[in-house]
This record gives structure tokens, sequence and C-alpha cells, in this order.
């Protein structure tokens, strides 16, 4: 099946879908709302399988590959999508990596369909401690968690790796959400209490730091493609936006300081983009590819927050204002630089693979 | 125990003047403020201003950097310096909300007011608790202010104010606004037919609607005038005279209130670089990136204090460029700094808290100060519009 759907055509249906039902007035307006997803635009999105996209075809998904999420990130990017589809994404991941048959049986029918949400622990956190039938412990910072109905979280039982799939409802779960600048995501610390555990919540993955490799690689590939998605909006937005506000005369995106500014910020997404296309095309499970993907990430990332930035500045006060749509963009680009690894941490990663390559 | 504090009366004694003021801060300034104030918005939020501004009054800094005719301490300025760098180190709070009415409405009053003007309006900043704000922008006219189309037309004993203004920091809390409307359309020159008055925020015709900002706050608004009744008497100068006197206006925006400012930061900074001491101070390319910062906050300081020794010296005689070096290097230096702070910081920034008031640029609430930055770049005059000033009018490159 994956092989009969051109990547593409799924880009433009991604987009074509989203720039109907998530017009910029809609991406304005959310903020206001405090919610920590959008709801219904979830359902839609579950109706039409984007949640089944990397679902195995064996576990009735459509069995697609990082050049289709990445597609999809770009998209959800572009219109400042409020979907948690990173913790679900990477739910999958895991439980096809890791889980058992049974465990992917219960688990993937409701990821596919989107009935079930997901969030995944995100490094450096610290494992829970599993030694015995109760769990205590808190996760701090965990993307998707205040939308999530099942929680993955990273355990360390006896001196081995492992992950929880904890249902959000059990007894002793509480989820603290913190509000975040970027008001199309949402952040909440984990906290269990006595949870009792039992071993269809345990998944053992067989090769632990090869899977949070991959996981780490997947992350950094959908967050690089949101961020060139999210800096060619705003870049867009901004150029409508010059070429019709007029200041002495004339309109201001004739003032050449501002036309090579945004002739930079073009040249260097562009540049971005080769970074994620060359990332999402590799097969996963090689230090070239995980090279890749954090080289995107950290770059591409900073590049458009840089871009939004300057778009706000080329706004003028306009620009300052929630009424406009560029501060959504660089809230959102300011997160995806932090989430899962900042520039720095992984700059250092790359550096230690350049040296040993 | 409480005693008496002569402040003022250390004057001529630095060293008295600054520990007079520190025991003074230490007994007197809001304690928990960044906590209460978080808290706090409209007027309940005045009413903590008013609180501190009221203890500043009782020692004679309600406001330090005016003249004693208009109700001033008359202070020099070495120690107008002096009373804002013991502000910012005993970090006592800015009296929000009061920016216009302690920097620009003075500024524009003080050369250019009537006595009839300077002794109500000044008197209800002294010794009142008036709101001023600026109502200079307009939807067709930010950069290119000149084109503004407000109109102002004479009528008897006053002028019938027609228009719409937008941006205006503080006006939905105002009393008073510096306005420029157009009394002449038929002029050669644009600039020529603005006129500047002072706009009861009171008078019939005045519809005000605050504007959501990326921060979270409301604190500029547009204001709506419909055949509002300004009287004669509230004209500021000669009619046709606006932009000048708008100059002077503008000009505080690049004196005394960036040193406070800048002193605010100045101190901020040095403790983000002690609290980072187990954390981003330990990596050597941040700690390298905070210490070039450093640098370029200094250069930005030590620019604002050969400004004022030159304008304490002779105002008249004061480089006319050096303000424009100043705000194209504070704002751009501004957005950086708290921008590396995001970075080294890293996801513990992006959470999202309320803002303090009183605090400028300084809340050290990471994202907000980030967010707010762009005051200083786009407000006014823009940086792109202060490189526009640099190269045409300072260094002779044509327009274009
Ligand atoms: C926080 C804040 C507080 C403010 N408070 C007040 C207030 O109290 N009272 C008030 O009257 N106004 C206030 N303003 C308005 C402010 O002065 C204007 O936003 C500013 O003058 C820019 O005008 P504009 O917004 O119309 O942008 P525009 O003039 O439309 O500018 C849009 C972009 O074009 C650029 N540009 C314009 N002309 C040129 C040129 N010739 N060459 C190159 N680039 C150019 C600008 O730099 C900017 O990047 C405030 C603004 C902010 C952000």
């Amino acid at each position: 099946m994956s092989e009969q759907i051109d990547i593409g055509v799924l880009s433009e249906s991604f987009n074509e879908f989203l720039s109907a039902e998530w017009p910029r007035e809609k991406a304005v307006a959310y903020p206001r709302s405090n919610a920590p997803y959008a709801a219904d635009l979830w359902s839609e999105i579950s109706a039409l399988g984007w949640p089944a996209l990397s679902v195995s075809e064996a576990m009735g998904g459509l069995g697609m590959g990082t050049q289709a999420t990445a597609a999809l990130h770009e998209a959800l990017g572009y219109a400042a999508a409020p979907l948690p589809l990173l913790g679900t994404m990477l739910a999958v991941a895991l439980v096809e990596a890791a889980g058992s048959d049974v465990q992917k049986e219960v688990l993937l029918s409701g990821l596919a369909d989107g009935s079930t949400r997901a969030c995944v622990s995100q490094p450096p956190d610290t494992p829970l401690n599993v030694d015995g039938q109760t769990l205590n412990g808190t996760v701090a910072n965990v993307l998707d968690a205040p939308s999530a109905s099942i929680l993955l979280l990273r355990a360390d039982r006896a001196g081995h790796v492992v992950w929880l799939a904890i249902p959000a409802d059990a007894q002793g779960v509480s989820i603290e959400r913190a509000l975040l600048a970027d008001t199309t995501r949402s952040i909440g610390s984990v906290t269990l209490k006595n949870v009792s555990l039992d071993s269809v919540h345990i998944l053992v993955p067989k090769n632990p730091i090869a899977l949070e490799n991959e996981l780490l690689r997947l992350a950094a590939i959908a967050l690089a493609a949101d961020a060139l998605g999210g800096g060619n909006a705003v870049l867009v937005a901004t150029i409508e936006y010059l070429k019709v506000r007029e200041q002495f005369g004339r309109v201001i995106g004739s003032f050449q300081a501002l036309k090579h500014r945004v002739a930079d910020h073009k040249a260097a997404l562009e540049a971005a983009r080769g970074l994620v296309e060359f990332a999402a095309g590799m097969e996963g499970g090689t230090p070239h590819a995980l090279l890749a993907a954090l080289t995107a990430k950290q770059h591409v990332t900073r590049i458009a927050a840089e871009v939004a930035r300057d778009c706000i500045q080329l706004h003028g006060g306009v620009g300052f204002t929630s009424e406009y749509v560029p501060h959504i963009y660089l809230k959102r680009a300011k997160l995806n630089e932090a989430l899962f690894g900042t520039r720095s941490v992984l700059l250092d990663r790359i550096a230690d693979m350049l040296e040993a390559a | 125990m409480s005693r008496t504090y002569d402040i003022l009366g250390k004057v001529g004694n630095e060293q008295a003047f600054r520990q007079e003021m520190r025991d003074w801060l230490a007994e007197k300034a809001p304690k928990n403020w960044r906590q209460i104030w978080q808290n706090v918005r409209d007027s309940a939020l005045k009413a903590e201003v008013v609180k501190w501004l009221t203890e500043r009054r009782a020692v004679g800094l309600g406001t330090p950097h005016w003249p004693k005719e208009w109700g001033g301490p008359g202070l020099p300025f070495a120690y107008q310096i002096m009373v804002y760098e013991e502000f910012s180190r005993a970090d006592a709070p800015e009296l929000e909300m009061f920016g216009i009415s302690l920097f620009h409405t003075p500024a524009t009053l003080f050369e250019h007011g009537t006595q009839a003007q300077k002794d109500k309006y000044l008197t209800g900043i002294t010794e009142g608790t008036d709101i001023w704000c600026q109502g200079f922008s307009e939807p067709g006219a930010g950069s290119d202010l000149a084109s503004l189309r407000t109109s102002a037309v004479l009528q008897g004993d006053h002028y019938v104010i027609n228009g719409q203004k937008i941006w205006s920091s503080g006006a939905y809390h105002a009393d008073y606004c510096l306005l420029l409307a157009r009394t002449d359309a038929n002029v050669a020159r644009k600039h020529d037919g603005i006129s500047y008055f002072i706009m009861d925020m009171k008078t019939p015709g005045i519809e005000v609607r605050p504007i959501n900002q990326i921060t979270g706050e409301a604190h500029f608004a547009e204001i709506f005038m419909d055949d509002v009744k300004i009287p004669v008497a509230n004209l500021i100068g000669a009619e046709g005279n606006g932009w000048n006197i708008a100059q002077s206006t503008l000009s505080t925006e690049r004196g005394l209130l960036i040193f406070g400012e800048v002193e605010r930061l100045a101190r901020s900074f040095q403790l983000d670089g002690q609290d980072a001491r187990d954390n981003w101070m330990r990596d050597v390319q941040f700690r390298r990136e905070y210490a070039a910062l450093y640098g370029e906050l200094q250069s930005v300081r030590l620019m604002i204090k050969k400004l004022l020794i030159e304008l304490e010296a002779n105002p008249d005689k004061a480089s006319p460029t050096l303000p424009t070096y100043i705000k194209v290097t504070w704002g751009p230096f501004l957005q950086r700094y708290t921008e590396f702070l995001l970075r080294a910081e890293g996801l513990q920034t992006q959470k999202w808290q309320p803002a303090i008031p009183g605090t400028s640029h300084s809340s050290r609430l990471r994202i907000n100060d980030f967010l707010n930055s762009y005051g200083w770049t786009i407000a006014g005059g823009s940086n792109e519009i202060m490189r526009n000033i640099i190269s045409e009018r300072i260094l002779g490159l044509p327009k274009g």
C-alpha cells in the first residue's frame, strides 16, 4: 500500500484540508479557548485516517514511513494546527517496536482510529522505578500529556529500561498541565501515586537504546518538518502584508531593506528543506539516519524561529497584536527549538557522531 | 523602627546621598511586589502603584528628574542618575502606567506649554495621579507619522476632532492624551499642517478599545474620536507646529527613560549569570556568549551616560546623533539578550505566566521579556526607521 501513495499528493491533501478547516482566522482565535487541543479538528483528521499513517499495515494502518510523517508534520506546522499528533506517532513507533502481540492488538487500533491519544516521555526524563505491583513518581514536561488518554513513560526495572503504557484515567494518575506560550500544543507533568501495575502495562524493548534513538530520530524529523512548515507560513503571511501595507506613499514591500530580509529568509528556508527531505528519506536504525535527523532538527528549528522573529518586526505594530498570525508561529517555533533536546544538546550529540565517524 | 529620611538634604555628598536612599529603600520600597503586582490589573494595580508613588513623594522623589519650578526636586544630573541606579539596585518597581505622565508629558510641556497648561497639568502629575497616554500613531500613519489624518477644525473657542488613533499605550486608563491632529490638510509639506493638543479622555465622543498583544496583555488601545471638542486653551504651542513639538516628546524616549530601563536590565543581567552558575554558565558556548553580551550591554550604558553628561553640561550642545545610536543599539541588544536566555534555559522558558507590571523589560519571566522586547524595536521609531535616519540624515546617503 505504501508504495501506491505519492508523497506529493499526500502532502497536498494535508495542506488542502487544513487550509480549509484551520484557516488563519481560526488559528488566531484558538488561543482564547485555552483547550489542550482542538477536539473537533482531531475527530475530523481521525476520520481521514491521519493517526493511522505510520501504523503498520498488519495492524490496520497505512504503513507509511518518515517521508509521509514529515509531510504531515510540515502541514501541521504550516497551519499551526493544535493537534497532538507527535505524541501519538511516537507511541505508535514505540508499541510497534516493543509491544507484545497482545499489547499491539490492544493499543494500536485505538491509536490508529484516533480514539486514543498518546504522549511519550521525552529525554532527559528521569525514568520511573518499577519494583513491585505499584508505581510512584513524577515525570515532568511531557508533551501532549494533557490531551492524552494513554501515557507512555520510560521506566527502570532492575537495571533494564522498560516502557509503561498507563491509561490516563487509571486510579492514582494525575496530570498537571503547564500553560505554554505556544497555545497550539500542551505539556504536563504526570504524577503517579500507588498506581497498580499489571504486566499488560509493561513494554519490554529488545534493544532499548536503539529504540530511544529511533524515537528521537522520529521526533527530530517531525519537529524539523513542523518548523519548516511554520517558517514558510509566517513568511508567506508577511510577504502578503508587505505587498499591501503602505507608508510614505508606497507599499513597504518596495523598500529594499525589507525585500532583502525576506529574500534571505526564503533562501534559508529553501536550504532548510533539503535537510528535512534528506533526513526523512533515510531508513531508520543507522547512525547516519540519526545524524541526519538531529542535524535537520537543530538547524531548521533555529532558522524557522529566526524567520518568525523577524516577521513580527516586518509587520510593525500589527505584529505585536494577537490579532495577526506571526506571534502564533513565533511561539510555536520557539517551542520546536526547545522540544526533544535543545540545540546545544543536539549539537553535542552531532559532534560526538562526527568525531566517531 | 521608622525614622525620617532626608535624601534631598544629602545632595552635595554622593556617598551620603546613596546611603540615605539605600536605607530608605530598604524600609519603604514595596516588599514582595512582584508576586502581588503579577496578580492585579487595572484599578487594583493603580492602587498598588500609587502606594509606591506616595512613598516616593514623601521623600521628594515622585518625579526625580523634574526641575524645582514644576514640582520636582531639581536634582543635578549626576544625582538623577544615582536615583535611577539605586532604584534598580534595590529592585524597586517602576511606576507602571505613569510612564507617559512622568516622561513624555513634561518633556512636551516644559518646553512648549503655556503657564496655565503647566500649572494645571504638571500639578496633576506631581500632586495627583493623572495618567496620560500618547495619541500619535494611526492605522495609516505609523512609521510615516506625518501622514496622519485625524482632523482638528477650529470652531469658535474649541477644536472639533474626528479620526482614529491606534497603539496608544495606557489609553484605556488614561485621564489625558497627548494628541496630534491635522489642522491644515492643504500644506505643501505634510509635516506642516499638524497641531498638538491636550485631550481630556472624559470628553464626550471618545471611545477607547483595548488591543490584545502577543504578551497576553492589552496595554495599548485604539482611540476613536467622533466630534470631540477640545478647548483652544488646550492647543500646545502654535497651530501647525505640532510636528516639531512631537520631537520633544519623542526625545525623552532616548534619554533618561532608556537609562532607567537599562540599569534595571543591568541588574537582572548580573543575576541571570549568577543564578546560572550551576547551569548554563558551565556551558562554554553560553558562557562566552553571555560574556560577549556583557560587552554590548556596557556599550549601551556608556553611550547613555555620555549623553546624560552632555545634556547636563549644555542641553543645546548635546550630540544630536547619539540618541539615535542609543535606540538602534538598545532595542536589538535587548531582543538578542532575552532570546539568548530562551536558548540557554530551554524548555522551562516556554511556560506561560502572567506578566509582572513594574518590571519594564526585566521581569525575568523569559518569554514575556523576549516578546516585550519588540516594544523597543518597533515603537517610537522602528529599527528600520532609525537606520534610515542614520544613513540618510547623519551619513548623507541618498534617500530611496
Ligand atoms: C509596544 C508598543 C507600544 C506603542 N505605544 C504607542 C503609543 O503609546 N502611542 C502611539 O502613538 N504609538 C505607539 N506605538 C506605535 C508605534 O509607534 C508604531 O507601531 C511604529 O511607529 C511603527 O508603525 P506601524 O506599526 O504602522 O508599522 P509600519 O510603519 O507599517 O511598519 C511596518 C514595517 O515596515 C518598516 N518600514 C516602514 N517604513 C519603512 C522605510 N521607509 N524603510 C524601511 N522600512 C520601513 C517598519 O520598520 C516595519 O518593519 C506603539 C507600538 C508598540 C509596538
